[in-house]
């Protein structure tokens, strides 16, 4: 009886040893595996968290709409292929963690960019249309990087399709990925002197209204006609020519009475003028729907110029879709064409995402690509208690870009004055379609 | 002198261009200028359902190939169904005196179809038919449109069917009737809402048929056109009196001449400010308007 309980007794005390040590291994089991789920959920959870804006509204919804496609897409490419690498070694994906509506004006676009900074995780602002609205967004942001005396907001901004020229310098925490327009008409009036050179005399008009169409027509597009042996035969300017700014200002001026705005209904004043003027080569620097009116206006009026020159932002769906057969003809740069495989696999995406790339859109594309360069360049760690920080060296890291590899061509950016350079080629509505007619780069 | 003949030519050619585009807001002058005589208020959502109607009727010309004739046809059914919707939403269940109100709603459906127009479309311009689009008369150095002719002669025949239920018909009379007195009207057994929403149904027919000749004039549609329409509406319907049609006519044409002659001598960047600065002016020294009614206490 007394072995027995002797033989309980040991048992129990047994039994107590083993559960105890069952316990510790199962605490230190779980425990670790607590840690590991942490690690592992705590790599999951992070990912290098951008925010897009543009106009989701409006009558330049389209460009918008364009660009979050081309946006989105490219990030899910990305996202596909692995993600982005960060500081730590550890993959993430990039989140589009929304796309705002700016509505193409300037005090939404700054708020959205102060919403950004100030109550987001994104270490990178994307977006956004309208020249002018970058231009009044970019002035909230600090001019000169560490200069504490400047509380100009720290935010990175990458944009896609501000197009008007100059707007890089305003502050070194905003980045283009824009063509340069002056380089891309002075190359097409070039190749145009030597392709037509029946054509001796222009003429045209712009939408006052529209900050990148009106600074576009006066001082780059008629400049660079002028510079390649193209005579001006609207009214009489006596400062166009080399001096580009009073040149503007005098053409501002003197050209009063055959610009149109944005939203007009009736070109026939402008129209009439220009038809008296009788120029072998009609400039049509406008937006698609006014460029439409206008070109609509001159048929009517049996204007028939030898040749259309139109502003880079029309070479799109929307001009096609606005007057195909009045644009028949008209040649305008650009820089975006499916010219290239990896353009065409990019076009192909996006149209099947419901949006279509254009100039614009293939740059919000790029800029994608251009995120995880300098992210991978930087080695952020992507953490909420590093975004100061992380926001800092990415945009030190964009800075030290020079080059990528854009969708038809290397995209390369001058450190000196901030501009992207950018492959363009030349594009002509070719019975209802828009075609590649020049590639300069040959 | 050759100069001056050039110019005179050019002028009256201004002129002439500008009359014809000016029955298009004529006819949009017609629609806030029946509604406020029949209801002493602004609808504010008046070009942005014109507009909207425009587009119903290219999107049957899209969808089911409608001929032109119907495009027009569908425009004004939409505007129509679109003014009484407005009318409902914005008028019908707001107490009478309370102007402002009824104001702000109209001017959010103004924004809130324009936005719908957006969304559907993405913005983008879309081709709207022309109907002789490529009829041109020249007579000597004169040269006029042909669609903008017929745009002209659908205005006034559009104007004259107005008039005619407006004083030929017992529904003419009983909208004169509400406009004139409501309450005696009702004493009458009229329906005050009833004739009210078939108002707004009528100026919405008009709207949808100056919304679709604006689009075939320009040729092209795009949402970028309500507002511009909807401030020259107001300011043709202000100018020629807010409540008569005839002034609302002759407004519109009278608008759309001087705008072209502005925007001949003076260029664009001051075109609209000499419109604007027309209206300003009849609101300082002519607050009736060309032919509009002194407004007294009832």
């Amino acid at each position: 009886m007394h072995l027995c309980r002797s033989m309980f007794r040991l048992n129990v005390k047994e039994e107590i040893k083993i559960m105890k040590k069952l316990f510790r291994g199962v605490s230190v089991g779980l425990l670790g595996c607590a840690l590991m789920f942490s690690a592992l959920t705590s790599s999951a959870e992070r990912s290098v968290k951008v925010l897009g804006w543009g106009a989701q509204s409006g009558p330049l919804k389209s460009f918008g709409v364009n660009s979050e496609t081309a946006l989105r897409s490219a990030v899910a490419e990305i996202n596909a292929a692995g993600g982005v690498k960060l500081g730590d070694g550890s993959m993430v994906p990039i989140e589009v963690i929304g796309y705002e509506d700016s509505a193409c004006k300037k005090d939404q676009n700054i708020a959205i960019l102060r919403k950004t900074a100030s109550t987001t995780d994104a270490i990178v602002g994307m977006g956004t249309t309208c020249s002018g609205s970058c231009q009044a967004m970019f002035g909230v942001l600090q001019k000169k990087v560490g200069d504490a005396s400047d509380s100009g907001l720290q935010m990175p901004i990458l944009a896609d399709t501000c197009i008007r020229p100059g707007l890089a310098k305003i502050s070194e925490w905003a980045f283009r990925n824009v063509p340069n327009e002056i380089a891309m008409y002075d190359a097409l009036f070039a190749w145009l002197s030597q392709q037509h050179p029946d054509i001796k005399t222009f003429s045209g008009g712009t939408e006052t209204d529209q900050g990148h169409s009106f600074i576009t027509h006066t001082a780059v597009i008629v400049q660079a006609a002028i510079k390649h042996g193209f005579d001006w035969v609207g009214p009489a300017v006596p400062e166009l020519g080399p001096k580009v700014k009073q040149g503007m200002k005098e053409l501002q001026a003197a050209a009063k009475t055959q610009h149109w705005l944005m939203g007009d209904t009736n070109y026939s004043v402008q129209a009439r003028k220009i038809k008296k003027q009788n120029p072998d080569m009609i400039l049509v620097s406008s937006h698609p729907f006014s460029a439409c009116g206008f070109l609509k206006e001159i048929k009517r009026q049996r204007v028939k110029p030898k040749l259309l020159v139109g502003l880079t932002s029309s070479a799109s769906q929307e001009t096609l879709n606005g007057c195909m057969k009045e644009a028949e003809g008209i040649i305008i740069p650009t820089g975006f064409a499916p010219i290239t495989a990896q353009a065409q696999k990019a076009n192909t995406i996006v149209t099947k995402a419901g949006g279509f790339l254009d100039l614009h859109s293939a740059a919000a594309w790029e800029n994608a690509y251009l995120v995880k360069a300098a992210v991978e360049a930087a080695g952020i760690t992507a953490k909420s208690e590093t975004l100061a920080e992380d926001r800092a060296k990415f945009r030190d890291a964009l800075a030290t870009i020079t080059a990528i590899d854009g969708l038809i061509g290397p995209v390369t950016r001058d450190t000196a004055t901030g501009e992207a350079s950018k492959p363009y080629v030349f594009v002509q509505v070719v019975d209802g379609k828009w075609k590649v007619i020049h590639d300069p780069r040959g | 002198m050759e100069d001056f003949w050039y110019e005179v030519v050019e002028v009256s050619q201004s002129i002439a261009d500008g009359l014809l585009f000016g029955s298009t807001y004529a006819l949009i002058g017609i629609g806030f200028t029946l509604i406020f005589g029949a209801m002493g208020k602004l609808n504010m959502a008046y070009a942005a359902a014109a507009l909207g109607g425009a587009y119903a009727g290219l999107a049957g010309f899209v969808l089911i190939k409608a001929p032109l004739v119907l495009v027009f046809g569908i425009s004004a059914i939409a505007t129509a169904a679109l003014g009484y919707a407005i009318y409902f939403t914005c008028f019908r269940f707001i107490p009478v005196n309370n102007h402002l109100a009824s104001l702000m709603a109209s001017v959010g459906a103004l924004f809130f179809i324009d936005e719908v127009v957006v969304h559907v479309t993405r913005g983008s311009p879309l081709t709207f038919p022309s109907m002789f689009g490529d009829v041109y008369f020249e007579l000597g150095p004169y040269g006029i449109r042909g669609d903008l002719v017929f745009v002209f002669i659908i205005g006034l025949i559009s104007t004259g069917v107005l008039l005619y239920i407006l004083f030929r018909t017992r529904l003419g009379l009983a909208t004169r009737a509400v406009a004139q007195q409501d309450i005696a009207a009702r004493l009458c057994g009229i329906g005050v809402h009833s004739t009210n929403s078939v108002t707004f149904a009528i100026a919405g027919v008009l709207g949808g048929i100056a919304g679709a000749m604006t689009a075939a004039a320009v040729g092209v549609l795009s949402p970028v056109m309500t507002v511009p329409l909807t401030v020259k509406g107001i300011i043709v319907a202000v100018i020629g009196g807010l409540g008569s049609i005839p002034g609302a006519i002759i407004a519109g044409l009278f608008v759309g001449g001087f705008e072209n002659v502005i925007l001949y001598f003076r260029g664009i960047d001051e075109r609209d400010m000499y419109v604007v600065a027309l209206l300003f002016v009849f609101l300082v020294f002519r607050p009736n308007g060309l032919f509009g009614t002194a407004i007294t206490r009832d």
